[in-house]
């Protein structure tokens, strides 16, 4: 959900619109901005799955502290998407405690 | 290669780049650090009109104040190095900075510390599920990169942060379905919350989170009554149908570094190091300014680095001692400026204040539901002189920091006095020439033109308005009052925008007059704000 208008801000700065992939899934954003937001306007809640119990994290701080929000980014593990500028083409994909495949956690 | 400066900042925010910009103008050889793209720490975030008075940049928005700063710094020759994130603070002022995958070290004569806060959470059942952010979280995704944090939100906190994002987040678009804070009174000032209140969103003091509900992301939240000792009571459960939670439950010191250093830790708030006026650490020449030294707000932040700066200057004398004094001295007036006040932080959760500095009684209304009743607000006799014809309506009524009603009015309509915590009093026998000037300059969004009797049954009444769809001239309406429910139908008689209003528009509705005193927000016939 992108704002399309607003009272006090004329205008978002944005770089130009880009595809990238979130698990094979082709999406698109705004070239610069943070990973996780783009993943936000497209209705992405999930970023990871922790290690141990399972359970769902998404973004939380938005400001690279909490590390909520890593996800597999062009094969490396641990990245904070809140913080990391999108680029075309990038392949973003859901952590499984700190694999990509699911049943590696199995 | 160890590379030398006088002055070595640790942080871009407000803080950080006041205590740079003044170090540099003193003369000072200054580099600031910061590990984010971008510069201005939270400001760039802070879209609405600060407080203070004119030297405090008072009804100033933060993303502006933002700009300034950034153009000062450039303008003082200050060195910004971004995406650098400071590993470490050793022995002689030694500085560890990972720059482009990179370590390099650097030495200051001087270093200050201005590395803010980090947010708070409290844990509730679910606290973990995507859909629960931080406040701060909020602010980034919608007025940064204009991305919606939520369609439908609750607010857990009534300090102002709560209050201001949950503005924001209605300013957005998104839809709040209530603020809650565990405390039995609003945290924040009375002016952030009666803006919110009269939209329309209920206010739940004594409530705290039971359970935000969802698997894989929030679908709903359960809250319920608290007893005395913040414990949920059985029974006074609520539930809300939300896909997002925002936590504004305060802030924390990010003194990491300070005590990696090995500055003497205190508490006061969160671990934070002990300092001198000039904000020195028991490590000479190590500084701490803005949120890490306590927690504060940004006009303050920008105060506190400055003087740390003029610290840095004067121990290593790039200034002289008479201009130095001078110039802390000038500081420190600004700062006790904004230390006073009900809010302050001596009066931080004290439930036992009931009167204005000036002996009016607090509305217990407005602490706890976030709008005045029209009683309370009648024996505020200083706010309305009910003068015939068009004359300022004020609701402002806790002593806060706050003064630029006064500056506003060229006419003399408003006096605040010296000290800028006072309740702004209208002057009975001045003229209001409905310039509007006051609507639009109250950060808290507090002042109303109100015209009693336009002598054909109806009232007018100007209010600040800051939502989209921009309203039209002779369309019509639905009044609403303090606590944002409908009283009557409105007519929409003027919108008036002006450069100097900075998106604030001056929105005069027209309705019967026995509404005059209760009508105070606008809502269009059409969904959607």
């Amino acid at each position: 959900m992108r704002i399309e208008q607003h009272p006090i801000l004329d205008t978002f700065e944005k770089g130009r619109q880009v595809r990238f992939t979130y698990d094979g899934r082709e999406l698109t954003g705004y070239e610069g901005e943070p990973i996780a937001e783009a993943l936000h306007a497209a209705g992405v809640m999930v970023h990871r799955y922790t290690t141990k119990k399972h359970e769902p994290r998404g973004m939380f701080c938005a400001i690279g502290r909490c590390t909520d929000c890593v996800m597999i980014v062009n094969g490396k593990s641990n990245i904070r998407t809140c913080i990391t500028p999108l680029e075309e083409g990038m392949v973003v994909e859901t952590q499984y405690g700190n694999s990509s495949r699911e049943d590696a956690q199995k | 290669m160890i590379k030398h400066y006088d002055l070595i900042v640790v942080g871009a925010g407000p803080a950080g780049l006041s205590a740079a910009i003044k170090a540099a103008n003193c003369g000072m050889h200054v580099i600031v650090f910061d590990e984010n793209q971008r510069p201005g720490g939270q400001l760039f975030k802070q879209i609405h009109k600060f407080f203070g008075s004119k030297e405090h940049k008072a009804k100033i928005r933060g993303i502006r104040i933002g700009e300034e700063l950034l153009a000062e710094a450039e303008k003082a020759g200050v060195e910004v190095s971004l995406n650098s994130i400071v590993l470490g603070l050793y022995n002689l002022k030694g500085v560890s900075v990972m720059r482009n995958n990179q370590v390099e070290h650097f030495r200051g004569e001087n270093v200050i510390i201005a590395t803010g806060a980090s947010e708070n959470v409290v844990p509730f059942e679910g606290w973990t599920t995507p859909g629960v952010i931080g406040a701060g979280a909020a602010q980034t995704m919608m007025n940064l990169h204009g991305v919606m944090p939520g369609k439908r939100i609750l607010m857990v906190g009534t300090g102002n942060v709560g209050l201001v994002v949950s503005f924001q987040l209605l300013q957005a678009g998104c839809e709040v379905a209530a603020v809650i804070d565990a405390a039995p009174r609003v945290g924040g000032y009375g002016v952030h919350a009666a803006k919110v209140a009269r939209t329309g969103v209920p206010f739940y003091l004594s409530h705290t989170v039971v359970k935000a509900e969802g698997g894989d992301h929030v679908t709903g939240v359960t809250i319920a009554e608290v007893d005395s000792h913040f414990k949920p009571i059985p029974g006074t459960e609520k539930h809300f149908d939300v896909d997002t939670v925002c936590m504004a439950v305060g802030l924390s010191p990010m003194s990491q570094l300070t005590r990696m250093a090995g500055c003497k830790m205190i508490d006061n708030g969160g671990a934070v190091p002990e300092k001198n006026e000039y904000g020195e650490t028991s490590i000479p020449g190590v500084f701490v300014a803005g949120d890490v030294a306590g927690i504060e707000e940004a006009s303050s932040a920008m105060i506190t680095g400055r003087i740390a700066a003029l610290g840095a200057a004067g121990r290593s004398g790039f200034i002289s001692d008479a201009e130095f004094t001078k110039q802390y001295e000038a500081c420190v007036n600004s700062l006790n400026q904004l230390r006073q006040g009900m809010f302050c932080k001596a009066n931080k959760g004290r439930t036992d204040i009931l009167t204005t500095d000036e002996g009016y009684p607090l509305s217990m209304s407005l602490l706890t539901k976030g709008y005045m009743t029209e009683e309370e607000l009648a024996k505020f006799t200083n706010l309305n002189a009910h003068q015939t014809g068009v004359h300022p309506v004020i609701e402002c009524t806790q002593n806060i920091p706050c003064n630029p009603c006064q500056e506003a009015c060229k006419f003399g309509c408003i006096s605040v006095g010296t000290n800028i915590t006072n309740l702004p009093g209208v002057v009975a026998e001045s003229k209001c020439t409905g310039c509007g000037m006051c609507v639009a300059n109250c950060p808290g969004q507090a002042i109303f033109l109100v015209n009693e009797d336009t002598g054909d049954g109806f009232a007018t009444i100007t209010l600040p308005y800051e939502f989209l769809p921009t309203p039209q001239a002779g369309e019509k309406g639905t009044a609403l009052n303090r606590s944002g429910a409908a009283v009557c139908e409105a007519e929409v008689v003027s919108v008036r925008t002006n450069k100097s209003f900075d998106h604030t528009m001056l929105l005069t509705i027209k309705v019967p007059k026995a509404y005059a005193a209760e009508a105070r927000f606008y809502k269009p016939e059409k969904e959607g704000k």
